[in-house]
Formats: structure tokens, sequence, C-alpha cells
């Protein structure tokens, strides 16, 4: 008798794109399976115990509020919290959480267990099955097939993986885990492009051997909260530090002494990984004259004996890794428990898929994840998120969804993915972000919690407690900017010892928060009894006196803003029955008809008109367009 | 991505009215096949050979007939203005036939250049950066030496080597910035504010003079402006009709006749010089009096230099004073007039408190010799004639250099005192615009270079 299982949605691969993948897609009712090769390790953190950062932190951040699951599990799972960057900006200011790697991996499997719809089994899964033109099922390792709708594949960085140790190389995944082998050739098969990447991670030291009187330690901050709103004001008042040692002279030349042991110089291994982990040997060449070298020593657990040497990254042989690791000063004795490795894995080649990561090559796949060319659990949770929230819309007929690059990190990162041809992977940093201004930290409920209501990840009692809060704020704010004041002679002289300078017109009080040096709680002493009613939580504040402070520096962004999402309005392709394409010069109607882009705003960033030829695409795409076009000119930018 | 331009322009490339000949632009891959269409060679030479002279008939291919005859030179990519294949027809200078040509070139397979794509081109092909561009438009149309000179000395770079130079001290910045809040864990050394802060007001202070710079260039290059300013009747039009040695403005003894303002180059010396005729400055007794007197201040904000003219046959009034007061008040270099010298005198000296004035009779033609080498004068000592310093920019350059400048001036004031992520933000639009001036790179990789420079990750 044959029978094969149907489910809606298959996702493969339960790692930190999966997961959130298979997540959105049953929460939003698709019955869903998810298929991977080794249940004991979903989430499995292969690489650095650390959720967050600048631009990281972010993601996570609009993770939680769109409903996703990374951000409730680190922030139930972090043996540390810390905010980066307080002192350059609201911008650039982030949260980052160090991981029991353990606990993380354990509360996300007891999750997917316990969600509705959702169906797990481990599978190596070697083939995708098509049927006329379109995705419709795969086939495992041991002959078993599942039928689906749509399949998101998030196979990481197990594709045909191999590790590299110095000379010698062998094929397996991260962590002694098995290479996927066949799921390449089905990709190729049909007509998904691969290439090779690689990346690696540095050797983990036991905790015993290491001589802490040695290295600087890092605590981080009781009061830094969570990511996910509710824990937002959560205290993290037992936290583990981290440390900080020093590569020095010694070992720069340690490391110089095994350089022709690094895959680098053996070339067995594609030059082509992560530019912002490069290894130590990497950097040594890069940088001959740097002598100095940070090494973050960060726990890997509660429990754990077992420390992450953060900057030691290297696919070196083990004698050369001892002798590195051990020329640094508090590492003398250290015993190496893992040894650092380094592994290449296919990905997909650039260009393949559409900002709702959707495949451009097969239609009803959906890839998400380090096979995407991206790298970092983060980077590859946000894609899982907006994968699965796709394959699940797409079952209910409904309308795909992506974020705006104007509204979140997830937008920069699907949008700049989406388009991106450099050869290296990719990673979210605020530098993608070029409207990180308004991208902040503390905006995230703002910017998109309407979003994840929309889709239906957020439900209605949690809209409406994040709704009451982000309307206290903007009431708050609309509430000063009503205010308007006389400054008293006690104001007055308040302002000068503040050295802020004299007052001597009427002014709102949201004038007077944004001199430099004037707090809220200083605004609400000088106002007294004017007004009832203030903000009292620390983090509304914040949000509160940041509005208010670089209102011009928001007014200058949102006018961009404003054009961007003109031209992501602009769907592409168009259709070729769109009569305004026949009147345009045939360079131009080709590039509006190909599918190589997801919106006219990509088109632009690549530079493929001139200024010119968006002028008169502009008069031909306004002649139906209700909405005010700013002039071209400034859409060069 | 490269640019995807399949297609062929053609345009007339001489200014209409100006010269005794006329210039027709083609370029694009289907120039030749287009020339060949329409073009009978008079000699043996075959067509088209690259880099020759040919003389010959434009024909118009359906009816037979010559429109013109011609001489067109072939250009053989990359070997051209544009870089494209090219010719150029030198056509009688006669407008009617320029555009008969130009228009059986268009039914020819050749579309309308937009103004300035040839030289768009030139720049896309790598044929020249965009100061270089500017200047090649406005040498085209250059009316005068020193608008020339000008142009060349655009064409050797050197403003461009400074707007590199400038946007390349601000990148390094920038970079600094970008690597320290991206990666802020990875052992930067912290960014000096108080440097910084000192070293974008040198920046900003050099890029201001810069800016003056090309603020006099476009003086220059449109021409110098020489406003006539005088109350009503005081011999304003007819001046400047003497001046123009012809019958432009109209002249009549009703006060208030000039209603409006009018513009005439002329030439003086080696300088080109944009006359203009004001209504006269009195209160203003109607609605569109009110309006050309408007305009007339404007002229006075515009203008390089004044000409105010009082009519010597006639006591000083109150309009006679408010156009003394506003010649002082301009600021600017101005030549005080006593017209009408053929009259009776009722003007005293001393209405002009000492100031040198020309006297002049603009119907008799007397003392313009002495108005025009005054007006000489002016310009030599304005020091603009200088032009070696001088910059010409186009409109958008213009608007981007302003826009730079004033990001600048916003990171530069707030260095120190604003957080760096806001820094860095006005320092990046100011690195974007001065891209845009040069038009070497408007893309600022700021990461890119931020991995080049420092040593980042773990
Ligand atoms: C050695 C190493 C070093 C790294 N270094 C860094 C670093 O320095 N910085 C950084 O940001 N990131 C680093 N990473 C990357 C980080 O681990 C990934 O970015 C992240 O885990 C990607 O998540 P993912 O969900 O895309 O894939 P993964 O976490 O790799 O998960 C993939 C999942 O798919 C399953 N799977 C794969 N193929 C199949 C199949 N055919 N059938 C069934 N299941 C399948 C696997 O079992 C796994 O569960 C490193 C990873 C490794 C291995
Ligand atoms: N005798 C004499 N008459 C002059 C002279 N210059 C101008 N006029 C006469 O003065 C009258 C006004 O001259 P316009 O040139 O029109 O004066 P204007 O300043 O342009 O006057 P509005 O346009 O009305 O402001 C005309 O009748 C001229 O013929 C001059 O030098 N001598
Ligand atoms: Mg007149």
């Amino acid at each position: 008798m044959k029978e094969i299982k149907h489910h809606q949605v298959i996702v493969v691969g339960a790692g930190h794109a999966g997961c959130e993948a298979a997540l959105a897609s049953a929460r939003l009712g698709a019955d869903t399976l998810l298929l991977t090769m080794n249940l004991s390790t979903i989430a499995l953190m292969p690489c650095n115990p650390s959720i967050g950062g600048p631009g990281k932190g972010h993601l996570v951040r609009e993770i939680g509020v769109l409903g996703g699951e990374m951000a409730a599990c680190i922030d139930e799972t972090c043996i540390q919290m810390k905010w980066l960057n307080t002192s350059k900006g609201p911008a650039v200011r982030s949260r980052r959480a160090q991981a029991d790697k353990y606990l993380y991996r354990q509360r996300m499997t007891q999750t997917l267990f316990n969600s509705p719809n959702l169906t797990l089994r481990q599978g190596h899964v070697t083939e995708i099955l098509v049927r006329n033109g379109c995705v419709a099922g795969v086939k495992l390792e041991t002959g078993l097939q599942f039928e689906c709708d749509r399949l998101v594949v998030t196979s990481g960085t197990y594709l045909n993986s191999r590790i590299i140790l110095g000379r010698e190389t062998w094929p397996g995944g991260p962590q002694n885990q098995s290479p996927a082998i066949g799921l390449s050739d089905s990709l190729e098969k049909y007509g998904v492009p691969l290439r090779r990447l690689q990346t690696a991670t540095p050797p983990r030291v036991l905790k015993s051997s290491v001589d802490f009187t040695k290295l600087a330690e890092l605590p981080g901050d009781p009061d830094a909260g969570g990511f996910l709103w509710e824990n937002r004001l959560r205290r993290y008042d037992r936290q583990i530090s981290c440390f900080l040692a020093f590569a020095d002279a010694e070992s720069v030349e340690a490391v110089r002494r095994n350089l022709s042991e690094s895959p680098l110089m053996l070339g067995n291994i594609t030059n082509v990984g992560p530019k912002h982990c490069p290894s130590i040997d990497r950097k040594i060449m890069r940088f001959p004259d740097q002598l100095k070298h940070q090494i973050f020593v960060e726990p890997e657990g509660w429990e754990s004996q077992e420390l992450y040497l953060q900057g030691l990254t290297t696919g070196m042989p083990p004698a050369a890794q001892r002798e590195i690791v051990r020329s640094v000063k508090g590492l003398e004795n250290a015993v190496i428990m893992r040894y650092g490795y380094a592994i290449e894995y296919d990905a997909l080649a650039p260009g393949l898929i559409r900002k709702t990561m959707e495949s451009r090559a097969l239609k009803g796949l959906y890839t998400a994840g380090q096979l995407n060319g991206t790298s970092g659990y983060e980077e590859a949770a946000a894609q899982g998120l907006i994968a699965g929230i796709n394959a699940a819309l797409s079952i209910k007929g409904r309308s795909p969804y992506w974020p705006s690059r104007t509204s979140s990190y997830m937008g920069v990162l699907v949008d700049d993915l989406s388009i991106w041809q450099k050869p290296e992977p990719y990673r979210i940093t605020p530098g993608h972000a070029e409207f990180r201004l308004t991208l902040r930290d503390d905006s995230a409920e703002r910017r998109l919690m309407r979003e994840g209501y929309g889709i239906g990840l957020v439900d209605e009692e949690r809209f409406r407690k994040i709704n009451e809060w982000t309307t206290r704020i903007e009431d708050e704010l609309a509430s000063l900017d009503g205010l308007s004041l006389f400054p008293s002679g006690e104001m007055r002289e308040k302002l000068v010892s503040s050295g802020t300078g004299d007052l001597k017109k009427r002014v709102s009080a949201c004038e007077i928060l944004q001199r430099p040096g004037i707090s809220y709680q200083d605004v609400r002493n000088l106002l007294g009894e004017e007004k009832k009613e203030w903000l009292s939580a620390a983090d509304e504040i914040y949000s509160l006196e940041t509005e208010i402070k670089y209102r011009g520096y928001f007014e200058r962004e949102s006018e961009k803003i404003a054009r961007t999402k003109f031209l992501e309005s602009i769907r592409l392709p168009l259709s070729v029955v769109d009569t305004r394409v026949s009147s345009l010069a045939p360079h131009i109607a080709e590039l509006l008809l190909s599918d190589q882009f997801d919106d006219l705003n990509q088109l632009v960033r690549k530079n493929c008109l001139s200024r010119s030829e968006l002028a008169i695409l502009f008069t031909v795409l306004r002649q139906d367009s209700e909405e005010a076009v700013g002039d071209p000119e400034v859409l060069n930018d | 991505m490269s640019k995807v331009r399949t297609d062929t322009i053609a345009a007339v490339a001489t200014p209409p009215g100006r010269s005794a000949i006329g210039l027709i632009r083609v370029s694009g891959p289907a120039t030749f096949e287009v020339l060949k269409k329409i073009f009978k060679t008079g000699g043996k030479k075959t067509f088209p050979l690259p880099h020759c002279v040919y003389y010959g008939s434009i024909i118009e291919p359906g009816s037979g007939l010559t429109a013109d005859k011609v001489l067109v030179t072939t250009f053989v990519a990359p070997h051209s203005y544009t870089g494209e294949n090219l010719v150029e027809i030198s056509t009688h200078g006669n407008m009617v036939v320029v555009s008969k040509v130009l228009q059986i070139i268009l039914l020819n397979g050749a579309r309308g250049a937009e103004a300035g794509e040839f030289t768009r081109r030139a720049f896309l092909n790598g044929k020249m950066d965009l100061l270089e561009v500017e200047a090649v438009s406005q040498l085209l149309s250059a009316g005068s030496m020193s608008q020339a000179r000008l142009a060349l000395n655009q064409l050797d770079g050197l403003p461009s080597h400074f707007v590199s130079r400038v946007r390349s001290r601000l990148l390094d910045h920038l970079v600094q910035l970008e690597a320290s809040l991206n990666f802020p864990e990875d052992a930067i050394e912290a960014i000096d504010e108080h440097l910084l802060a000192r070293d974008l007001k040198k920046i900003l202070a050099e890029l201001q003079i810069f800016a003056d710079n090309a603020r006099n260039g476009s003086m220059v290059a449109g021409g110098l402006k020489v406003a006539l300013l005088g109350r009503p009747n005081s011999g304003k039009s007819s001046i400047m009709n003497y001046m123009l040695g012809r019958e432009r403005a109209i002249v009549t003894e009703v006060a208030g006749t000039t209603r409006d303002t009018l513009e005439e180059s002329l030439m003086i010396g080696n300088y080109s010089i944009k006359l203009i005729d004001t209504a006269g400055l009195r209160e203003p007794g109607d609605r569109i009096e009110a309006i050309g007197i408007e305009r007339t201040r404007r002229a006075v904000d515009e203008a390089f230099a004044l000409i105010g003219v009082f009519d010597g046959a006639d006591s000083p009034d109150g309009d006679d004073r408010l156009v003394m007061a506003e010649l002082e008040r301009a600021g600017k270099p101005f030549l005080v007039v006593r017209n009408k010298a053929d009259l009776a005198q009722r003007l005293p000296d001393a209405f002009f408190e000492g100031k040198q004035q020309i006297v002049v009779s603009a119907l008799k033609g007397y003392g313009l010799d002495q108005l025009v080498a005054d007006l000489r004068r002016v310009i030599e000592e304005s020091g603009l004639a200088e032009y070696e310093d001088l910059v010409l920019l186009g409109a958008q350059q213009s608007t981007a250099l302003e826009k730079a400048l004033t990001a600048l001036a916003r990171a530069s004031a707030g260095a120190g005192q604003m957080y760096q992520d806001m820094l860095a933000i006005d320092l990046e639009e100011a690195v974007r615009e001065l891209g845009r001036v040069n038009g070497e790179t408007v893309d600022v990789n700021t990461l890119d270079l931020v991995f080049e420079r420092f040593c980042i990750g773990k």
C-alpha cells in the first residue's frame, strides 16, 4: 500500500532559520512538518555563544515584535545581558546576550514539540520532488517521501559540507554532525545554482585551566532588560561574566610560525568567507603590523566547563592551535577541549531569492538562513520567520509579506539579500541601514507591531497591550508639544545654571527638552504643577527623549523614507500587459519586465537607471499613481 | 550592472542664432547606418572611414531632394567625444536648414538627444569627470575670453582634485566613526572628538572658500550682471540702447516706460556682461509698476555691479535719493552717471557727495566711452577676472555642493556635542554630495572601507 503523507508546508532543517520558519508557519495555521537530520541538535549554536549586538540585536527585537521565537528564547536562557554602544547614540545602541547554548536548544526544542499544527521528524532530505515545475515534496535518505505544497529549505552549513583542519579534511557538518549529501544535486537539477562558502570557529578551552587573574572581567548589566517587549524591564541579577585577554606580539609570532599550515596558505579551502569574522591567520596576514588582538573569553552556559575564545577562529592544525592559545597571557596552561575548524559548504548563488524568501528559480520553494549566503544566528532566524510566514500566507491564498527597509532591519536584510552580488556572506550591521535613526532598538514596537498583528502572529491581547504602551509615549509627545509656557524667573535661573542658556520667550515643553543637557526629569521639575501626568517607566522616558531630542534628524530622514517607500511600492516585475511599459525605451522596459528585482527601489539602488531615465520612468509611472513623487533628482541618493 | 544604451541620438550642437555654420552631432551604435541612408558623399572616398571629413549632401530619402550641402566628420568608438560612434555634420547656419537636416536624421533612426545627453554619455563612458563635463558645456557656450579661460581651468581638473581631496578626508573620518559604531568591541581606537571637531571646522572653512569661488564662477560664466538703476525717465533705457548699439529697450518721454527688467549681453574687452535695464525706482503708482519695482530690487540682489543713472537736467527729488540709498545699501561696486548733459543742468554736484560722476548724454552719445572704461575698471578691480581660482558648477552640482556644505556645517557644529551616530549621518551626506559634485562616486561604501582599514572580527 502506497502511503505518502502530505503536509501543507515542509521545513527542512531545524537550525535558527528552520525553527522560526516552522513555528511561524504552524502558528499561522498551516499543517507543517519539520524535518531535520538530528532531533537532538535542534537550534544548535555551532559557533559563538551569543545573540545580539548592533544590527543583530535589532533583528532579535524585531523578531520578537513580529511574533517570532528567538527573542523569547534567548531572554529565558541567557547567562548575561548587556548594552553596547550606549555612549555612541540611540541608533547604534543595542543589547547583546550571552547564551546558555544548551538551555537555548532545550527550550527551543520544547517550544517546537508543544506547538500545534507542527510535526517534528528526524530525517535526512536527499531530494526535492517537483511536479509541473512546482515543488511537490521531499524524499529522505531512508527512501521515505513526504508531500507538500510549499517547501522551506534551511540547510545551514550542512550541504556537502567539509571540515578543514590544517592539511586534514573530511566530509562533515558542524560540531561532528553529518554532512547533508544529495540535496545539493537535487537543487541544482531544478535550476537552483549553488556556490561554495566557508566559515570557521575557534577552539574551546577548559574553564579550570584558565588563569582568570590575568584577564579583565566583563560583567553584564543587570538592568539591560530582555529583547522581548514583555521582558523589557526584566532584571537579570544573576549573570556570568565574560573575560578579555589579548593576543600580543608573542601570539602574532606563534601564528606566523604556523602560517604554512593554515588552510589559507595550503589553499585547500575556498577563499570566500565572512568578512567580519576572519580567522586569526587571516588577520595576521592582512594586518601584519597590528601586534595586539582582543580575545573575548566567553562561557558557553551556566554549567558548561568550556570557554569560547572569540578572536582565535582558525582552521589550523591542533598543534598550531595549542601553540597559539598558550601564547596568550592567562591561557598559558589552557587545555583545548574542542579544536577550532573551518567548514566549507554549499550556498545559493546570489540573486535567487525574493524579499519574501521565495525562490526565483523554483516555484513553491522558499530558502532561509546560511543557505541564502548570510552568516549569523539572528540573520538566519529573521529570514526563517519571513520564509515561514510567506509559505503559510500563500497556502491561505493571502498576499505575501515583506518588511520594508524603511521600517526594519529585517527589511534591510531581505532587501539587501535579494540583490546582494558580493562574493562574501552577508551579515547585518547598522552600516547597511540608511535609515538607522528611525530603526532604533527602542522603536521596534512602533515600527512593526501593526504588521505583526496583521500577519496574525501577534494576538489581540498582546497587540492591545503593546498598543497602549506605544500610545502612551506618542500621547506624551503630543502633550509636551502642545504645552506652551512662558519660562518663570526660577525656571530661567535653572536653565542658566544648567548651562543651556537663558530663555526669554514663550516655548513648548518639547523645545526645552530639545536643549542639550536637559532631561525629561528636568522638564518635569521645571514645569512643576503645570502638568499632572508624567511618564515614569525608564524605557518610555528614554524613547520619548530620543524622539524629541533628535527631531531634526528624524525629520530629514523621514523625507528620504517617504521617497524610498514610494519606490518600494512599485512592485516588479511589471506585467507585459501593463500599458505603461510600451511607452518606455526598450532597455528600461526590459529591466522592468525581467524577474531580477522585487521593486523599483532595488533598481534605483543598483544604479541601473540614469537620472534622466528615472525622470522619464517617473513621468510614465506617475500617470496613475496617487502618491506624490519626490523630485527624481534626490532619488539617486 | 552596466547601463544598457542601445539607441542613437542626435542634436544641434551650436546654440541657436550664434554662428555662421550649424553643427549637428549624431552618436550611438546606429550612427553610420543612419548616415548611410541620408548622406551622399561628393567624392570617391568610401563612407564611412574612421576619422575622416566628407563633403556631400543630405538627401531626404522619400523625396530625393537635397536638404543641404554639408561636411561630415566621422569618429569611431571609443575614440570620440562620447566614446561611441559619432559624426559631426556641419551645415549652413540658417536655422531653417539646420532643423530640416535634423528632422531628416530623426526620421531615419536616431532620436532627439536630451539636454546634455552627449556629454553624459561621454561621462558614462569614462571620457571625463563631472566637473570636466561642466567645463565642456561652458566652453562651448563661452562668449568671452574670461569664460573660456575659466572653462579651461576646469578641464585641467584642478577643482575636481580639490573636491576629491576634501571628500576623502571626510571619508576617513566617516570610516573611523562607522568602524566604532558598527563594531563596538573591536578595539578600534576611541574617537578623539576634540580633534575631529577641529578638523571638520578646518575642512568646512576650505569648502566654504571653494563654494564662494563656485558662486563667483557662475557669475563669470553666465556673464557679469550689471544693473542700470535710476528713477523713471532718467534715461536708463537710452543708455542701455546706446551701449548695445541698437534700439533694444523702448524709450519714451513717459516716466515709467520700462515696466519689467530686460537683459542683454555685450562684451566689454574680454568680459561678457549682462546689462540689465530696470523699471525706474519710485513709490509705485499701480500694481504692475509695483511688481516691476520688485523685480528691480531682485535684479539689484543678483547683480555684480550697479550703474546709477540720474537726470542732470532736473533737480533731485525723493526718488533720486531713494536710488542713491539703494546703490549704497546693496554693498556692490557701483558707478554714478549724470545723464542728459546736453541740456541745462539743474542737478547740483553736491548731490553726489563727492562720488566720481560720469557725465553722459545718451541722446548725443557722449561720455559713454568713459562709462565703459569705468565699468571695465570695476570688473578688473573686483578680482573676478582672476579666473585661476574660479570654479564652474552646473545647477545640479551647485545643489550638491550646497547640500554638502549644510551637512558638513551640521557635522562640524555637532562634533563633540552630538552623538556619533548622528554625526556619521551628516558626514555621510556630505561625502555623498561631494561625490556628486565630482561625479566620481555617488555610492559611499563605507563598510567595505571599514573592513579594508580595520582588523575587524573575532
Ligand atoms: C564552524 C562554524 C563557524 C561559524 N562561525 C560563525 C561566525 O563566526 N559568525 C556567525 O555569525 N555565524 C557563524 N556560524 C554560522 C551560524 O552557525 C549560522 O549562521 C547559523 O547557525 C545559521 O542558521 P541556519 O538555520 O541557517 O543553519 P544551521 O544552524 O546550520 O541549521 C541547519 C539545520 O538544517 C539541518 N539540515 C541540513 N541539511 C539537511 C537535510 N538535507 N535534511 C534535513 N536536515 C538538514 C541541520 O541538521 C540543521 O539542523 C558558524 C557556523 C559554523 C558551523
Ligand atoms: N536730452 C536728452 N534726453 C534724454 C537723454 N537720455 C534720455 N533722454 C530722454 O528722456 C526720456 C526718458 O528716457 P528713457 O531712456 O526712456 O528713460 P528711462 O530711465 O528708461 O525711463 P523709464 O523706463 O520710464 O523708467 C526720453 O524722452 C529720452 O529721449 C539725454 O541724454 N538727453
Ligand atoms: Mg526705461
